[in-house]
């Protein structure tokens, strides 16, 4: 069953965190704190290594009890739940992180059983797919573009806009023209960071949104 | 705990089946999955970037040794992640009203649920069993999914005029141009921060 949707892959890991009393905090609020201050815009260990359209972590402390006639039961472990949609390959996704941005990966996995250390990819790439859970039913809104193709069609969306807005009753001579220039300099712009994207526009807003 | 990130909000949610259950639940999928036309309403709920459900039996919990001791459970779990744009009431809201009975058929074998409607008893059963995000990155904020789809729509007609304007005439540029304009405009809203909700 699914764990790829086109071109983008569902990937969910479940990772055992290590349960150590002596352990000061506990590693599953070492992992919360060290993840309450990753940056999550242009400099997120996401952003840095290629290929994530969205990620999440989370630390699930246990399974939920449901009420009665239902049976309540508890998990032994905390885990981490790391749930990915990303471009391509798995191995080939995973070498980039590692690659990357392993002090982020071994800052958070570090607290993890088995956890082997970044510095080995395979080890990090065998370690990750010991702890995948195959995805039973994957849905991507969209699922044939990379995360590089929608920077940069957003892009040219803002820019389009402008010089549509801009070239309004042009004689066809010059309206050629400068598309063709328009095009030239659309092309060889940089391409916006993953995470970034900042708004141009002067809203008022709160921040929340619940 | 952060559940949101720009305009896309990260939904956890978990909840307990019966062992058997969980056949019948794979077999749903396996018929969502390969008859294309039973996504319509899933893909028509256009807030939608990213859904998955994961079927978690109880003896697949990763068990890697180094002292972690093996789990012991009665259920097998059902574990869904969303990505959404919009507030958490709008979504349930939207999938109680759009999806009911598909929902109802992916839910029902967990235990306890009420149904997807009425609302009332459906958002509490969520509420329930949702967990908090500790962590969420997007790579790119500030766009909803239907940015992101009127953006490569833009980007494939801007294309295709590009190589038009090579090889045409001003004349003929400036038709062309005109048909890409018309094609395009309902594609060009700007993307930026999520407006106040209250």
């Amino acid at each position: 069953m699914p764990n790829k949707n086109g071109s983008v892959y569902g990937l969910t890991v479940l990772s055992p965190i290590i349960d150590d009393e002596a352990a000061v905090p506990s590693h599953d609020l070492q992992i919360r704190e060290y993840l309450a201050e990753l940056p999550t815009g242009e400099e997120s260990p996401f952003a840095l290594a290629p290929g994530t359209h969205l990620a999440r972590l989370v630390v699930m402390d246990d399974v939920i009890y449901v009420g009665a006639p239902s049976c309540e039961e508890h998990l032994h472990s905390k885990y981490l739940v790391f749930e990915s949609n990303c471009d391509g390959e798995l191995d080939h996704y995973l070498a980039g992180l590692a690659a990357n941005v392993p002090q982020h990966l071994d800052a958070i996995w570090g607290h993890c059983v088995g956890y082997p250390g970044a510095s080995n990819p395979q080890a990090f790439i065998d370690y990750m797919k010991a702890c995948q859970i195959e995805t039973t039913f994957y849905f991507a809104a969209i699922n044939d573009k990379s995360v590089p193709q929608t920077l940069a069609a957003l892009q040219t969306q803002r820019a389009v806009a402008d010089f549509i807005a801009s070239h309004q009753g042009m004689e066809p001579a010059q309206l050629q023209r400068e598309f063709t220039e328009f095009m030239a300099v659309l092309k060889t712009a940089p391409l916006p960071r993953a995470g970034g994207m900042a708004p141009r526009r002067d809203i008022k807003t709160g921040g929340r949104n619940e | 705990m952060s559940n949101i990130n720009g305009k896309v909000y990260a939904m956890n949610v978990i909840t307990p089946m019966k062992p058997w259950k969980t056949w019948v639940l794979r077999g749903l999928f396996f018929l969502l999955w390969n008859i294309k036309p039973l996504q319509k309403d899933l893909i028509n709920l256009s807030f939608i970037e990213f859904a998955r459900w994961v079927v978690l039996p109880r003896g697949r919990f990763p068990f890697l040794g180094h002292g972690q001791v093996k789990e012991e459970l009665k259920y097998d779990y059902l574990l869904f992640f969303s990505n959404f744009n919009g507030t958490w009431n709008q979504y349930i809201d939207a999938f109680s009203a759009v999806l009911s009975r598909g929902l109802n058929m992916i839910w029902r074998w967990s235990e306890k649920f009420p149904g997807s409607v009425p609302v009332t008893p459906f958002k509490e059963y969520i509420a329930r069993v949702q967990f908090d995000t500790d962590y969420y990155f997007t790579a790119y904020p500030y766009a909803t999914a239907n940015d992101l789809k009127s953006a490569h729509i833009v980007q494939s007609a801007l294309d295709g005029l590009n190589q038009r304007a090579q090889v045409c005439s001003p004349e003929q540029f400036a038709e062309a141009y005109l048909k890409f304009v018309i094609q395009v405009q309902a594609h060009l809203g700007e993307t930026g921060e999520a407006p106040v909700v209250s």
